[in-house]
């Protein structure tokens, strides 16, 4: 589980961490924008660079970003596969027996793909450099708005951090039951069906119990320390822009500008 | 008038037992008062009654003079903190700072005022080098001194232990006895504790003894060990000097009920008296 | 020796920057028959060394004998079960490993994965559920309905309804009022004296170690401090300083009575047999 990369935070200190978690998820959704809207290479190149800086000055090495790219990998070459026996636009290139591979096959699919390689790594940009609490707390502002309509965001994010606080309990929890059902003879990786499905139950059944459990005493917990839901808090962190927050919108608003006039003069 | 008064308290979860079954106490302010009781005697209940996390039945609670219900609850919580036995179902912010700073925002203490109070409490618990570690990171023992900051932060004068070191290691015992013994050394704070442990009883100001959900004895630590085989007829310990007294009093040596130290003291005065 | 380390060292995130050996050249036999405790501090390796002896970690170095397996660092374990099924571990808060619907059902998993009929799997539960005192009444109710002392006791006859020649008990009272703690230390008892088992019991309270406990192993930083005697080891203060261990009260007592001028003999390390003797010398 420890491999997994894409969405990981990794707690150093760069200028990129030192952001809003506002900014960058407003800058997020601009860098997002800019990246679907374009038709010609220059823009993605234009792009990388400004994103090659932002990774660089966030101290996220190249493997990280390589190694993000990974689960996507399948996908982009079942995409290529397909696109190369279906479209048939554009200057035939070259041929693999009775069939012709065209221009646009490769070139369309590169296109979409190195759209997907930029969303990715903007997004890692976003996960590496924010911490989740903090994420959690921009989000809960971009959802504000929606109180109009009754949305509970701050509830939301209040279960949401909740969750993430709990994610390495649950986990330590998780290898402790198997163990001990691994110690009465269940075996996780072979068997038949029926075994499979006993050692799964043999899992969940108390890892639920274990959390429902929990739930209760966090509860009371919480509740024993003057929560009420709905009820008006102060907040411990509070977040505030600064400058460096105001360029960082602009110059990825810039982008997005850039992005959507180069569609009439690219 | 006692701080707290419970008067003839009901409560069931379901209609077979009665958890608590017509119990009245008071407790004074400033006391240190200990709970014990074998696992199922209603202990926890009467803690969670206490604190308004389950309603009464029928009877009341009051502290200070205001009765434990929906409509009191808050203002009673202002001045009533109380610690859990797991380290890790109280610990709600992500961090220590953070776990800190709930209660606080809680209150709607301004932000700009919480800096200070979590460094103030962290210190008073000994964690002030621990604010940015993660609950993960922690001993249990260093997690019940960030729940018992939490609390403290919020300057409560009634604090509830339910069984706060029932789980924790030798050393994380020691420590968080050492924080409630320096707590109920001053005055003005009352302190119920639901524990097991015989040596902190001894502590204790005043001792309630439940039963299947009925209060059992109620007096000093000191009287209540003096009973042995009351204390044994409920499934409960037995002090270790009192059992050294049964012990020579089964073979006709008399000794009065003292610490350690005295009881041997007394045995080299039986030898030098014969 | 059932049970013997021989060099034996685990490191967790091997080859990670904050790999940490958790296991330092642990040389150790275990004698048969016997009621052995492992205590130390809280990350001291205790709970790593227990998970070595259910092969739910293997060594990085050294090499670990088990009654008759071999477990060699690097190389690959094919005897899992039949060993699982002669160790049998108990886990920290073995409670929350029951999830079947019924008390005799949840006892009976373990000996079907070991690949008992179910007939005789019931009955082998059964007889395991009688060990621990649990009353037949109770062998259709969902274990999820007990107290927290018979549920420990229904975990426990879990793995006793396995059959195993060793069980290994990772705190076995914890969190357990002293009734229900009495309970499980006299289960374990009648298990070693009575069906000959070999107990292994990782523990922090010193007062249940020295009452119940024939040998002790002390565990500091991965590494073993001290393996012998249980007496001789608390018993002796410079030992229990070095190792920052609690002092039993019978051990205060029996001190404080020595320093006083009484005579006790080596014999003398209970409560009754210390009176015992002191009575002697008063009369």
């Amino acid at each position: 589980m420890n491999n997994l990369v894409f969405g990981k935070y990794i707690p150093i200190d760069s200028p990129m961490h030192r952001l809003d978690p506002r900014a960058k998820l407003i800058g997020l959704f601009l860098m997002i924008a800019a990246v679907f809207v374009p038709k010609s290479w220059w823009v993605f190149l234009v792009i990388a660079i400004l994103l090659t800086i932002a990774l660089a000055s966030a101290k996220i090495g190249i493997r990280m970003i390589v190694q993000s790219f990974k689960p996507m990998l399948m996908m982009m070459l079942f995409l290529l596969i397909i696109n190369s026996l279906t479209v048939k636009t554009g200057e035939p290139l070259f041929a693999i027996g009775t069939f012709t591979i065209y221009h646009d096959a490769i070139f369309n699919t590169l296109f979409v793909i190195v759209r997907l390689l930029l969303m990715i790594s903007i997004t890692t940009l976003l996960t590496a450099t924010t911490n989740p609490l903090d994420l959690t707390l921009g989000i809960e502002w971009l959802l504000k708005p929606l109180e109009v309509i009754h949305f509970p965001s701050h509830e939301v994010a209040m279960m949401v951090s909740i969750a993430l606080r709990f994610i390495p309990t649950i986990i330590e929890e998780t290898i402790r039951i198997m163990n001990a059902q691994k110690s009465r003879g269940v075996d996780f990786e072979n068997g038949k069906l029926s075994q499979k499905i006993a050692a799964i139950l043999s899992l969940i059944v108390p890892l639920f119990s274990v959390a429902f459990e929990r739930a209760y005493e966090l509860a009371d917990a919480m509740e024993a320390r003057g929560y009420v839901p709905g009820a008006k808090r102060t907040r411990y962190h509070v977040l505030k822009f600064k400058f460096t927050d105001y360029l960082f919108i602009f110059i990825c608003g810039l982008v997005l500008a850039f992005s959507i006039a180069s569609r009439s003069f690219l | 008038m006692s701080l707290i008064e419970i008067k003839d308290v009901y409560y069931a979860y379901n209609e077979q037992n009665k958890a608590i079954d017509g119990v009245s106490f008071d407790i004074k302010q400033g006391d240190y008062v200990t709970i014990i009781g074998h696992n199922g005697s209603g202990k926890s209940t009467l803690a969670k009654l206490i604190a308004g996390l389950l309603p009464v039945k029928s009877g009341s609670i009051t502290v200070g003079g205001l009765e434990v219900n929906e409509d009191n609850i808050a203002a009673i919580r202002t001045r009533l903190g109380i610690v859990f036995q797991n380290p890790d179902n109280q610990f709600i912010g992500s961090t220590v700072k953070d776990d800190i700073a709930f209660g606080l925002e809680n209150r709607q203490i301004p932000s700009e005022q919480m800096e200070g109070i979590i460094r103030e409490y962290s210190e008073k618990v000994g964690l002030s080098d621990y604010l940015e570690y993660e609950p993960q990171n922690l001993s249990g023992g260093q997690k019940q001194r960030v729940a018992i900051a939490g609390i403290l932060a919020m300057k409560p004068d009634i604090l509830i232990f339910d069984e706060a070191t029932s789980m924790l290691d030798p050393k994380g015992k020691k420590e968080i006895k050492k924080l409630m013994y320096d707590l109920a050394a001053g005055d003005d704070i009352t302190i119920i504790s639901i524990t097991h442990d015989i040596e902190e009883v001894l502590q204790s100001d005043d001792c309630v003894v439940l039963n299947k959900g009925k209060l059992f004895m109620h007096d000093k630590p000191e009287k209540v060990f003096a009973d042995a085989e009351k204390l044994r007829k409920i499934d409960l310990d037995v002090p270790f000097v009192e059992q050294i007294r049964e012990a020579f009093a089964k073979r006709k040596i008399k000794l009065k009920n003292d610490d350690l130290k005295g009881m041997v003291e007394q045995l080299c005065r039986y030898r030098s008296n014969h | 020796m059932p049970i013997s380390f021989k060099s034996l060292s685990y490191i967790y995130n091997k080859g990670m920057p904050y790999a940490h050996k958790a296991l330092d050249d642990i040389n150790l036999d275990i004698k048969e028959g016997v009621i052995t405790a492992i205590i130390g501090e809280t990350g001291s390796g205790k709970s790593t060394l227990v998970e070595h002896l259910n092969a739910l970690l293997l060594p990085d170095e050294g090499s670990l004998e088990i009654l008759d397996y071999n477990i060699v660092a690097g190389q690959k374990q094919k005897f899992l079960k039949p060993l699982r099924k002669d160790v049998g571990l108990v886990f920290q808060f073995s409670e929350y490993q029951l999830f079947e619907e019924t008390v005799l059902k949840d006892v009976a998993f373990g000996p079907l994965n070991f690949g008992v009929f179910p007939d005789e799997a019931l009955k082998m539960a059964a007889e395991a559920l009688k060990l621990v005192n649990i009353d037949e009444s109770y062998f259709d109710v969902s274990p999820l309905e007990l107290s927290g002392g018979q549920k420990r006791r229904v975990a426990i006859a879990g793995i006793i309804a396995c059959d195993p020649k060793i069980i290994v008990l990772d705190e076995p009272t914890a969190g357990l009022d002293p009734h229900g703690s009495k309970e499980i230390i006299d289960l374990f008892i009648s298990l070693n004296k009575r069906l000959h088992k070999t107990i292994i019991i990782v523990s922090h309270d010193n007062e249940m170690v020295y009452n119940y406990c024939d040998e002790t192993v002390v565990l500091s930083h991965g590494k073993i401090r001290y393996h012998g005697s249980t007496f001789e080891l608390f018993s002796n203060k410079e030992l229990l300083k070095e190792y920052n261990l609690l002092e039993p009260q019978i051990v205060t007592f029996r001190n404080l009575l020595q320093d006083n001028g009484f005579k006790l003999s080596d014999e003398a390390r209970t409560l009754d047999s210390i009176t015992e003797e002191i009575g002697r010398q008063l009369k």
